[in-house]
């Protein structure tokens, strides 16, 4: 069916003002590490690297980054690994008992981050844990897990349930079957799993606010600058950010077509 | 099922039961009961009341934030829903490269710093802002309006675009599970195009639009930096409310309560999405 | 057949199965002999798979017991019963090749590598898929994953090779190609199969012995040839190919035959001496269509044979044969069926008077009602 061609210069026209709406303050951010800036003004127009070298010097803000990829990562890895326990688990139980999984592990990713975040916050002064990057991690484990475990069941499901069988039929004991039939079957959707995850941890900022103590991550540090003003380095760092996700995303389209003929 | 021997079955049960247990259904279980404790100056009275949800409902500063808000983020899941549609249908019209690179541009400002996205919002809402410059540059308006500045206005704005993308993506998914022999069928019986839009597409992404707008709503009825930020005094919603209370206000079990309260607004909107979402003959996301 | 005596292998006693208040398996009592070719046959629900998931391991028996040699093996696991699958939709590992699939169970089992690649490679030759076996089973046909399959089940040796519909997917001709070969594979290496299936016609040709069953009972064990003659209830009579059933009731039973009183007369048939049909039983007359022969008038029929006076309703040219729809004239109600070679039925037309039907008695059966 082919569109009529007002159709379709109306519905590019509305994406492209969505999407000039939305690069808005991105354009800005990044305007904000090659220009001078103060209190949103562009200063001048000529552009400067000095807000990369800033970079270096600050700090606060480089250590801000490192606990973000040090949350980030070990977040990550605790999530695919119990996603991929509690992906197992409900696949091979079936049933009341998957239910039950998938409805408690949807549940911090239904709610709104607050209310997760609150409820942590609650459990953690209960039994006596101070807030600190461990709480953080804890948290960021609770909302991103639900995404984890949706992509690994997914994959399980569709790999069956008689690869499992046949595997037990012929004789391998439960840990060579998982280890030489299912994670070989699994490994791309732990990849993108893991990404999807580091991505949410990495920019988490509201469960983040309520649990952490005197750490801080990268947003949480970008929400502190919020009131005097955020320094250009950080603006140095987020057009580094971008450049690197939109070379992965050059990257992931120029692998995808190598793949489809 | 697969046989394990009788010992480790219960075990491996129990397990995944305790780590399900210790990381989400206790702290909301100690969330609940948060919200049925009181204050006394700087310690936490246990003894139950229902003292934190009479105060909510009564309160007329209290119960005017709520609607305001439920309003507000309703609002912004219907306009954002709104917007979102044409440009999926836009999206799923193309194909090979410009599709995926559209999708790519629309989905990959949500990697990009949230701080960030608002912070830059506000300088370009402001009155020496970008936005107005430019309505000022192009004759739109004489003087610099406040139409955007530190108020409920702008927190509708700057969610709607953020959360944009979060509306497009369902949307997307539910018009290509609509297969195209639908329209050629419904074109056979010559329905115009249009017709074939309202008849057809529309009902097919019934899932899709749901989840949107329950996604929408949820995400900005949820989120307390936005309008922290850029919402000034005239910008208060509820979400703000809870969280002074675990702040400045230091009023957990009343925070507490207040968040049962939003929780159950939540669970009354998934529930009208599932409704909403179904469409008539069974067939589901 | 063999004249060795058969050994038991394994022996479902009692068996039952039921989840929650449905009861798909009732009060089961199947004895499998070694090396034999046994085909469950029956319809969907009929109970056939369970017996096959329950002697696989991969579902426990709520009632009865399940032996091996003698020993119960109820709460064996599946990784350890001597049994192997050959599963209807193949379940092959996407992951590895055809040989890496056909060497998993040696494997895993810690065969050494020299021993593997030998018991491999004289697998795939048997099932003729050597030159392929570096393939992965997405470049291969239905019908060569299938053979990987097979071979993946029988190079572990097993005590009994189980399949689950395993052809079930096939195409008419690959599917006919394959039975054969799968009855001359069993036949080489001796093994028992224990072969699931609703397709009687595929029961016929494989099997040694075909276990009926219907709603989660067996109705009846024998060889083919035995439950096509001989069939021991009505059910298993008409699930057999057609087959003619007269209503009637018994009026006496002596040395193996028995006179029953039917809307046609008076008829003799033979029966099963020690089913204890008795007088005033109501029972069925079974009679094959391709037994009966369609007479003109002045042909005649030989002794002991019943013969009555047909008029044909309806003719049907189907290629070799030819099928007859026709009534008897003392009962025009009843409507049976023949089948004869067409050269033989050219000549007969519809509406013709004074034909007969004729038909042996020893071709005849009497089922219970």
């Amino acid at each position: 069916m082919t569109r009529s061609l007002s159709a379709q210069v109306g519905l590019a026209l509305i994406t492209a003002l969505l999407l000039i709406a939305i690069y808005g303050p991105i354009g800005v951010t990044v305007a904000g590490a090659f220009l001078p800036m103060k209190g949103g003004i562009i200063q001048s127009f000529t552009p400067s690297l000095a807000a990369f070298g800033k970079l270096s010097t600050d700090t606060g803000l480089i250590r801000s980054l490192m606990m973000t990829l040090a949350v980030g990562a070990v977040a990550t890895v605790i999530s695919v690994m119990l996603a991929t326990a509690l992906a197992l688990f409900s696949t091979e139980r079936g049933g009341t008992h998957a239910r039950v999984v998938t409805l408690i592990v949807f549940l911090p990713f239904v709610m709104p981050p607050m209310v997760t975040g609150l409820s942590l916050l609650i459990f953690f002064r209960d039994v006596g844990i101070d807030r600190s990057l461990l709480t953080v991690t804890i948290g960021h484990v609770a909302i991103i897990l639900a995404i984890a475990y949706r992509g690994i069941a997914v994959r399980l499901t569709d790999l069956g349930r008689s690869q499992i069988e046949a595997s037990l039929d012929l004789g391998a004991s439960r840990w060579q079957t998982f280890h030489r039939v299912i994670l070989p079957n699994i490994t791309g959707s732990l990849a993108a799993s893991a990404l999807l995850c580091f991505a949410l941890s990495f920019d988490e900022t509201l469960v983040t606010l309520l649990l952490t103590g005197t750490e801080s991550t990268f947003p949480i540090k970008l929400w502190g600058m919020t009131r005097l003003g955020i320094t250009p380095a950080a603006n140095a760092i987020l057009a580094i950010l971008l450049a690197l996700t939109l070379a992965g995303s050059a990257l992931a389209i120029g692998l995808r077509r190598r793949s489809q003929p | 099922m697969t046989r394990l021997t009788k010992f480790a079955r219960p075990a491996t049960s129990l397990v995944i039961y305790a780590v399900l247990a210790a990381l989400i259904v206790v702290p909301f279980l100690s969330f609940l009961a948060m919200s049925f404790f009181s204050v006394e100056g700087v310690t936490i009275n246990r003894t139950p009341t229902m003292g934190n949800f009479i105060r909510a409902f009564t309160d007329p500063v209290m119960m005017s934030v709520f609607w305001r808000t439920i309003l507000l983020c309703g609002a912004i899941a219907f306009v954002t829903t709104l917007i979102a549609y044409p440009v999926a249908v836009f999206i799923n019209g193309l194909q090979g490269v410009a599709r995926y690179v559209l999708l790519t541009a629309t989905t990959a400002p949500l990697i990009l710093s949230y701080v960030m996205k608002i912070y830059a919002f506000r300088s370009i809402l402001g009155g020496n802002g970008l936005l107005n410059r430019m309505l000022l540059a192009t004759g739109i308006i004489d003087t610099p309006s406040s139409f955007f500045v530190f108020n409920l206005n702008a927190v509708f704005l700057v969610l709607a675009v953020l959360l944009a993308p979060f509306a497009i993506l369902p949307i997307l998914l539910s018009l290509e599970k609509i297969p195209a022999a639908l329209s050629e069928a419904a074109a056979d019986l010559s329905a115009s195009r249009w017709t074939i839009f309202r008849t057809v597409t529309v009902p097919l992404s019934r899932p899709g639009i749901a989840t949107a707008l329950s996604f929408t709503f949820i995400m900005s009825i949820g989120d307390f930096v936005t309008p922290q930020m850029v919402g000034g005094p005239n910008g208060f919603t509820f979400g703000r409310i809870i969280y002074s209370q675990f702040g400045l206000a230091f009023n957990w079990p009343f925070g507490a309560a207040l968040g049962v309260l939003m929780a159950a607004v939540i669970v009354v909107v998934l529930a009208l999405a599932m409704r909403l979402g179904r469409v008539p003959g069974g067939a589901s996301r | 057949m063999s004249s060795k005596v058969p050994s038991k292998l394994l022996e479902l006693r009692s068996v039952g199965k039921s989840y929650g208040t449905a009861q798909v398996l009732k009060d089961v009592d199947l004895k499998i002999e070694d090396g034999e070719f046994l085909v469950i046959l029956g319809p969907s629900g009929s109970g056939k798979t369970t017996i096959l998931r329950l002697i696989g391991g991969f579902i426990a028996p709520s009632q009865g017991e399940i032996l091996l040699d003698g020993a119960i093996i109820n709460d064996l696991p599946i990784n350890r019963r001597p049994f192997n699958t050959v599963f209807q939709d193949y379940a092959l590992f996407p992951h590895m090749t055809v040989r890496g699939n056909v060497a998993y169970g040696l494997s895993v089992r810690g065969v050494p590598k020299a021993e593997i690649v030998a018991r491999s490679d004289k697998v795939l030759a048997l099932v003729s898929l050597g030159p392929l076996a570096d393939r992965y089973p997405a470049q291969l046909s239905g019908g060569q994953r299938q053979r990987v399959a097979l071979a993946r089940a029988i190079v572990c040796e097993p005590r009994l090779v189980l399949l689950d519909e395993p052809l079930a997917a096939l195409d008419v001709n690959l599917r006919r190609q394959m039975q054969v070969f799968l009855k001359e594979i069993q036949r080489e290496i001796r093994t028992t199969f224990l072969f699931i299936t609703h397709d009687q016609e595929e029961a016929i040709t494989l099997a040694d012995r075909i276990c009926v069953m219907d709603h989660g009972k067996i109705m009846q064990i024998g060889a083919p040839r035995d439950l096509y003659d001989r069939p021991g209830s009505a059910h298993v009579a008409r699930f057999f190919g057609d087959n003619n059933l007269i209503e009637g009731r018994i009026l006496s039973v002596a040395g193996g035959r028995a006179t029953l009183d039917t809307p046609l007369g008076t008829l003799v048939a033979c029966c099963d001496p020690s089913s204890g049909l008795a007088d005033g039983d109501s029972a069925f007359l079974a009679i094959r269509p391709e037994k009966i022969r369609i007479l003109a008038r002045e042909d005649p029929c030989p002794d002991d044979a019943a013969a009555l006076g047909v008029t044909i309703t309806r003719k049907e040219f189907a290629g070799p044969l030819t099928h007859l729809s026709f009534v008897p004239d003392a009962a025009p109600s009843i409507l049976l069926s023949a089948k004869r070679l067409s050269d033989e039925m050219a000549l007969l037309s519809l509406g013709e008077p004074g034909l007969r039907a004729c038909w042996g008695i020893s071709d005849t059966w009497v089922v219970r009602a």
